[in-house]
């Protein structure tokens, strides 16, 4: 059937726009790209959670489907993709993140040996950051408690059997490490203009962008530091690395003995820093926690 | 970790800017509101880009950001126009086979209402599939096929007057 109005068909011709507009639109752009760059929050990421590493639990579930929901309600763990669904609607298998780790799981296969242990079978140590509430949502959906919670000298932590037949050694948190001394913990890549060093590594190599504290302070997402871009004059330009010491004023002393120039102690929340000199003229700080 | 798509915008720039530009201004026929229309692609691309799921940013994509930019600019102008708008829509629906003037065809298109102009614009000037337009305009297929019939009969309606008046 023929339309008339078919004749009205514009396939798209280029044409050159004012070039006062151009340049200013691509001004805007350009702006756009590093300001929308750096109203993202650290939350948000592109990356899966979790990471495979050398010790990886594989356990096999009387119902992967709820086992998975359990284990996002109880544990607080996030779901890797999608799980991976056999023609017999059995999950074959499904992955989720727990703190830095990874939990692999599948559906029963009898036909192929694959089955929970009846009794007895491995045991699975679990850090969480709120033991006693974990606990409770777990025996809220069924889990029954083989040990109850207390504190043995090692932290909270207590065992459950979950409803799927995996049991579960939960333990409170472990503090963090401190720094050992003279390690670098956080990195400041200091540079004359933050604004073309945003666009220049953010084109090169992705980096990505979230306000900091001053206006021409960023903190960088894809360096894989910790740490930060901060733009502005008089500053010497480079890298500039925070070193962590046992004893601040002992290592200040030793700044001074090695012909560096110490700064003065600051107070901050995340501890104490010292704005130093080395003895060739390059800058770095200390910190103590 | 993934790049920041939004940084292929500006490597695109040059390229799409007269693709974008010239799609519009053919299509609005001002200069001023294609430049706009240009300016609000562009812009609002780089948060659309970024969402997870977005294709990735190609001259062809950006088109279709226009086309919604061009969308949201007549659903604007429908409103206004609301109140001017006669009652009486034309509901003409028998078969029309002239071969169209395409320089008084243009014409009519820029005279009719806003909602009208767009419809045909999307289903015979891009040569969008009707559901596709119906996808584009927010609206059920059904509501479209509809819309469409109106516009068409407005449009013959007012071809035929004019060209009339012009002969």
């Amino acid at each position: 059937m023929t339309d008339p109005l078919d004749a009205l068909r514009a396939p798209v011709r280029p044409v050159d726009p004012d070039p006062d507009f151009a340049d200013d639109l691509r001004e805007r752009l350009r702006r756009a790209v590093l300001r929308i760059g750096g109203e993202m929050t650290t939350t948000e990421t592109t990356t899966t959670p979790g990471r495979i590493g050398a010790l990886t639990p594989y356990i096999v579930v009387s119902d992967a489907r709820r086992a998975l929901d359990f284990y996002v309600e109880v544990f607080d763990a996030v779901r890797r993709g999608d799980p991976i669904i056999m023609d017999d609607n059995r999950v074959g298998h499904a992955e989720l993140a727990i703190g830095d780790a990874v939990l692999m799981l599948a559906d029963e296969f009898p036909e192929m040996g694959i089955v929970v242990a009846p009794e007895g079978g491995a045991q699975i140590r679990i850090e969480l950051s709120d033991v006693d509430d974990s606990v409770r949502r777990a025996l809220d959906r069924g889990a029954e408690l083989l040990r109850p919670v207390e504190d043995r000298g090692y932290g909270r932590g207590g065992t459950i059997k979950d409803p799927f037949g995996q049991r579960w050694l939960v333990a409170e948190k472990s503090p963090e490490p401190p720094v050992p001394q003279g390690q670098a913990m956080y990195f400041t890549f200091q540079v004359p203009d933050d604004e073309a060093a945003k666009s220049f590594y953010g084109g090169v190599l992705g980096w990505r962008y979230s306000p900091g504290s001053t206006p021409t302070a960023w903190g960088v997402e894809g360096n894989g530091l910790q740490g930060g871009l901060w733009g502005g004059s008089g500053r010497q330009v480079g890298w500039k690395l925070m070193y962590a010491v046992d004893d601040l004023e002992a290592a200040l002393q030793r700044v001074r003995d090695f012909g560096g120039r110490p700064g003065e102690v600051e107070q901050h929340p995340y501890g104490r820093t010292a704005d130093c000199v080395d003895n060739q003229g390059i800058e770095f700080w200390l910190w103590q926690s | 970790m993934r790049p920041d798509p939004a940084f292929a915008l500006l490597s695109l720039y040059e390229t799409a800017l007269p693709e974008v530009y010239g799609y519009l201004l053919a299509r609005c026929g001002s200069r001023a509101v294609a430049e706009e229309l240009t300016s609000e692609t562009f812009l609002g691309a780089v948060s659309a880009c970024r969402k997870t799921g977005s294709p990735p940013v190609s001259t062809g994509w950006l088109i279709g950001v226009a086309r919604h930019k061009l969308v949201d600019h007549w659903r604007r102008h429908e409103r206004e126009e609301r109140g001017l708008r006669l009652v009486h829509e034309a509901e003409a629906v028998d078969p029309w086979d002239e071969e169209l003037d395409a320089l008084l065809a243009r014409e009519v298109l820029a005279s009719l209402g806003a909602h009208h102009r767009a419809v045909l614009t999307l289903r015979y000037l891009d040569g969008l599939r009707v559901p596709d337009v119906a996808d584009v305009l927010g609206r059920t297929v059904h509501a479209t096929e509809a819309l469409l019939t109106r516009a068409k009969a407005a449009f013959r309606a007012a071809y035929r007057e004019k060209g009339v008046r012009d002969d």
